[in-house]
């Protein structure tokens, strides 16, 4: 395999177990709390996390990355559709669950994700993979964006070690979003390379908050 | 009932109680209710539930009462602890 699509194969398999992770115990404190916002964690987590692996999936089988795809014409639709809205759809459910958080208004979360959940594959066959690439990197920039700037108010209001891994995670997810975009629409390979190792650098943040939020317990 | 408590989840009363227990190792009621900030009513019947649940267990000296944790009262208080940090992450309480 290329080295190109081994590393975004390797970085997407060991973020996608970071996200997985992540919602399980989002998952299992949820029912423990009984808490609806940490079910659309949850279930944004999970998104994310077969979003990546699917895209995993593809760099290995494809033997090429979503910039690379682009520049050899070779379609690898139907998986690239599939990761980018399930990461569109996963970054929605945080923001509006962020906003839920702020505004006490947590149903809206369920009933954006459903529309846009419907809405995104109609969209993605209209304008073709490329457009829908450059569109769904730029909502999902906005959508971190929104949830950054949650994740800092939460922060600065309740100060916490782990609050601020979250927040960490973020801000390096959304950086990496910035450089991804940039990458599509240059169709610089070395660039998605670089977007996709700076989001593995989030997802380790977010590994670091698990570990010592994990940790805790036993202390 | 002051306003705190009310707004407090029967999670989060739980929760204190189990580390006011866990705290001294053998909690008289009296000590229990100034950590957890409970009335006596509603602290006996948390007390009543917890121990129903297997969490805790009461020993009688005479006329006192003193509460410890069971070993499952502990993994349990062990697994709170990590939903709460954990929660803590995302700007939630319990």
């Amino acid at each position: 395999m290329a080295i190109g699509p081994l590393l975004v194969f390797t970085l997407n398999v060991l973020s996608a177990a970071v996200a997985l992770l992540t919602s399980y115990y989002a998952y299992k404190f949820s029912r423990m709390a009984e808490n609806p916002i940490l079910s659309s964690i949850a279930f944004g987590f999970m998104l994310l996390g077969i979003g990546l692996l699917i895209e995993a999936a593809t760099s290995a089988v494809a033997q090429t990355t979503l910039v690379h795809a682009f520049l050899s014409k070779v379609l690898t639709a139907v998986e690239d559709y599939t990761y980018l809205s399930m990461q569109m759809v996963a970054y929605l459910v945080f923001a509006v669950g962020y906003a839920a958080l702020t505004f006490r208004r947590s149903a809206t979360a369920a009933v954006l994700g459903v529309v846009a959940l419907v809405a995104a594959p109609k969209a993605a066959s209209a304008v073709g993979l490329y457009s829908y690439a450059v569109v769904s990197y730029f909502v999902v920039l906005i959508l971190l964006g929104f949830v950054v700037f949650q994740g800092a108010l939460i922060h600065s209001r309740s100060p916490s070690r782990f609050s601020l891994l979250v927040l960490v995670a973020f801000l390096l997810i959304l950086a990496a979003h910035v450089v991804l975009l940039i990458s599509v629409v240059n169709l610089s390979e070395e660039l998605f390379l670089i977007g996709t190792a700076v989001q593995f650098l989030g997802f380790v943040s977010l590994f670091a908050f698990l570990l010592r939020s994990g940790r805790v317990g036993a202390g | 009932m002051g306003q705190a408590e009310k707004q407090r989840s029967a999670l989060r009363i739980n929760l204190d109680i189990l580390n006011a227990i866990q705290d001294m190792r053998e909690a008289k009621p009296t000590h229990i209710l100034y950590k957890a900030n409970l009335s006596h009513d509603r602290l006996v019947r948390y007390l009543d539930e917890l121990a129903a649940k297997g969490l805790i267990e009461v020993q009688h000296e005479g006329e006192n009462r003193t509460y410890r944790m069971t070993p499952k009262g502990v993994s349990f208080l062990i697994e709170m602890r990590r939903a709460e940090s954990f929660v803590q992450g995302f700007g939630l309480a319990i």
